[in-house]
């Protein structure tokens, strides 16, 4: 019987080879997008939509995005035929990973449909085929933006090419706490100094987090003299000759952090949770439309004020991508188009609704349309879009945005 | 007409042999099946990832580039996952045992603890993580409580210790040790204890020399379990713990996440380098089981 343990050891080593071959035989090749979901015209689109059901990934940690997405948007798509579920996620790359390996396994009714990105992961997301594109052409509501539009073309940098539909704009704010910030700074400069002379009382999320992110890269227009400074296309050598600068200051900058910069945040939540608590008196945030509820409900002190830099802050555009291995694009299109027309644009705009601003051309709309975007309520917080955006810087290539933070884990968090 | 049955039977007997072995081979054939799919599948897809025979972009060729992209983070990685895994364990351990031992002696503090174990048990580790957070996190309950300045509070969340991460796996999984260690006893302490008490051993001595070798084997499985189960477990260290450095799983979690499409299988690269760890620790412990005199 002394035979049987080679041959059992045979069946397993052919059971294992059997199970890991078709594995490996399958390495990534793009999906090819499926013809029958290629339409011609609007109306092609609204028959195939109706009866669809649209997958919407998000980040889900803004209660106000969700309370919009399933309390507004959901029933106008509803109306529309479409069936629309919000799925809330923690970070956009999960859709992303969730879409790319859709796209590995050759997935052609995947679990994402629209996602809402921008930047990096729109960015990498296109280089690997995970969106479907020039597909915003048809929709009707894209003739209310205007076609020149610098933030609705270039996404960080990647032409858009109408692999995403625009639906907010954001402006990077700083926040501080008026009560207890007496000396306030107004310039990022200025700022940083501030932090200095109030050990403790500062601090920023670890990049790859979004807000992170975008603050050492205004760290990095500012030591440069601004955005002029800092060519937009990334390149090798630009990177080698800026950010020496920029690490050297935000090194010099930790000693004086929040826990001595020994930590950081993970994300902008920890951070606004330090905010709240009175720990540190700045945070920092891209959708400032919060600010105003949050500062009635008293989480946010009563004193907390939007802190505007004399050299602007940096604006974006984010957006509605339609994933590749979607099986219900119809039907996402048309929640995109939806999303664009004025009636939800002007109610996701409204301060106790969600407070994002616009994408659309106020030039384009009716006199009647124009009048509901100027009748939105002021808050006392914050400021109208025109004051925050003044002086916008525009975002780095997303090219950039990857290796300044893989930089500055290895030379500021782990030093 | 002599027969000579011995030949023909032996034949025979190991006909039977032969085909009760391949009888049995196929009544587990759907339990090793699902468990092949599951171990080998999800194992060689990692193993194959990592190795760089899967890219999302660019050409499959076998490099080991992965298992040295992130040299550095990868070993303080897993000594910080060995520390925070072997500290939970221990505790755990600890304090298991002595929850068996109170469990076992039956008046009412052991239904109590019984009681607590059983509750602790079906908390998800999530869960967990999230009411150690809020409760002993610098804005958290107790330093409200006892009105400790934020600052004055020691850094038991996202501090250079991981205090946080580890009272959470030490709560719950004691209460498991507790569990399985006061049902092994329940079953085998009782006459030995009695009958040891008879002959006029002490309580410390009784301890000593009979509940502690009795539940020795419970004690060294369930760490077995734990220790895998702490080494593997990414939720708990990513919410309490902080950005750097990172347990294994946080890394590989971070790096499947990351942006950058050439980091997958860096990120299959920490998995299989946990799972072996994982393989090696239960290795031994299960040497160190054999050892025990009570092991059948």
């Amino acid at each position: 019987m002394h035979s049987t343990a080679p041959r059992r050891g045979a069946v397993a080593a052919a059971l294992a080879l059997g199970l890991v071959a078709p594995l490996a035989a399958c390495s990534a090749e793009p999906a090819s997008s499926a013809d029958a979901q290629q339409y011609a015209s609007w109306e092609e689109v609204l028959e195939a939509a109706d009866g669809q059901t649209v997958k919407l990934w998000m980040y889900g940690g803004d209660e106000q995005g969700n309370a919009y997405v399933n309390d507004v948007l959901v029933p106008a798509a509803a109306e529309l035929g479409v069936t629309l579920e919000q799925v809330p996620i923690a970070d956009t790359p999960d859709a992303l990973n969730r879409i790319l390996s859709e796209v590995q396994a050759g997935e052609t009714d995947g679990e994402v449909d629209l996602v809402w990105v921008n930047g990096n992961n729109f960015g990498t997301g296109k280089e690997a085929g995970a969106w479907e594109c020039g597909w915003t052409d048809l929709l009707p509501n894209m003739a209310l933006t205007d076609p020149d539009d610098p933030l609705l073309l270039n996404d960080f940098g990647t032409p858009v090419d109408g692999c995403e539909a625009p639906w907010h704009k954001a402006q990077f704010t700083f926040v501080y706490n008026s009560d207890t910030v007496t000396d306030v700074p107004t310039t990022l400069d200025e700022l940083l100094e501030w932090a200095k002379a109030n050990p403790g009382r500062f601090t920023y999320p670890a990049p790859p987090d979004f807000t992170g992110s975008v603050f050492v890269r205004e760290v990095l227009y500012s030591v440069h003299g601004g955005p002029d400074g800092v060519p937009l296309a990334y390149s090798e050598e630009d990177f080698a000759e800026l950010t020496p600068a920029l690490f050297e200051t935000l090194q010099e900058l930790e000693p004086y952090l929040w826990r001595e910069g020994t930590t950081y945040p993970q994300n902008s939540n920890e951070l606004n949770e330090l905010y709240a608590n009175g720990e540190v008196d700045f945070t920092m945030t891209y959708g400032p439309a919060t600010l105003t509820a949050l500062v009635e409900d008293g989480t946010y002190p009563a004193g907390t004020k939007v802190l505007t830099l004399e050299e602007g802050t940096v604006g974006n555009a984010s957006f509605l991508g339609l994933a590749s291995t979607s099986g219900s694009k119809a039907g996402a299109m048309v929640v995109a188009n939806l999303a664009l027309s004025v009636e939800q644009q002007v109610a996701k705009a409204q301060p106790d609704v969600w407070g994002q601003f616009t994408v659309l051309d106020l030039d384009q709309l009716s006199d009647e349309q124009r009048a509901q975007f100027e009748a939105l309520p002021e808050s006392p917080v914050v400021p109208s879009y025109d004051v925050l955006s003044e002086n916008a810087n525009p975002e780095l290539a997303s090219a950039w945005v990857t290796p300044i933070d893989e930089e500055w884990r290895r030379l500021v968090l782990t030093q | 007409m002599l027969t000579t049955p011995l030949p023909g039977a032996d034949a025979r007997a190991r006909q039977r042999a032969s085909r009760e072995r391949w009888v049995g081979l196929a009544m587990v054939a759907p339990a090793l099946a699902v468990a092949g799919v599951v171990v080998v599948g999800g194992i060689g897809m990692s193993v194959v990832q990592s190795v760089g025979l899967l890219p999302l972009v660019g050409e499959a060729r076998f490099t080991l580039d992965a298992y040295v992209a992130n040299g550095d983070e990868l070993l303080t990685g897993l000594a910080l996952s060995l520390g925070i895994a072997t500290a939970s364990t221990l505790l755990s351990s600890v304090i298991g045992l002595a929850a068996a031992v109170i469990i076992t002696q039956g008046r009412i503090t052991g239904r109590l603890v019984a009681g607590l174990s059983a509750v602790t048990i079906p908390v998800p580790h999530l869960v967990g993580a999230a009411a150690v957070g809020l409760l002993v996190a610098d804005s958290g309950l107790l330093p409200r409580w006892f009105g400790v300045e934020p600052g004055a509070w020691p850094d038991l969340v996202g501090g250079p210790w991981w205090v946080a991460v580890v009272l959470e796996y030490t709560w719950k999984e004691s209460a498991f040790i507790a569990l399985v260690v006061a049902g092994v006893l329940a079953t085998r302490v009782a006459r030995y204890d009695e009958t040891a008490a008879l002959l006029g051993a002490s309580r410390a001595r009784r301890l000593r020399h009979i509940v502690i070798p009795l539940a020795t084997p419970a004690v060294i499985v369930s760490a077995i379990i734990v220790f895998v189960y702490t080494f593997g477990s990414y939720e708990v260290a990513w919410l309490l713990g902080r950005p750097y450095p990172e347990p294994l799983p946080v890394l590989a979690f971070r790096l499947f996440n990351s942006i950058t499409l050439t980091s997958r299988p860096e990120a299959a690269a920490v998995a299989v380098i946990t799972t072996v760890v994982s393989l090696l620790a239960v290795a031994v412990g299960m040497a160190l089981l054999r050892r025990t005199p009570l092991w059948r």
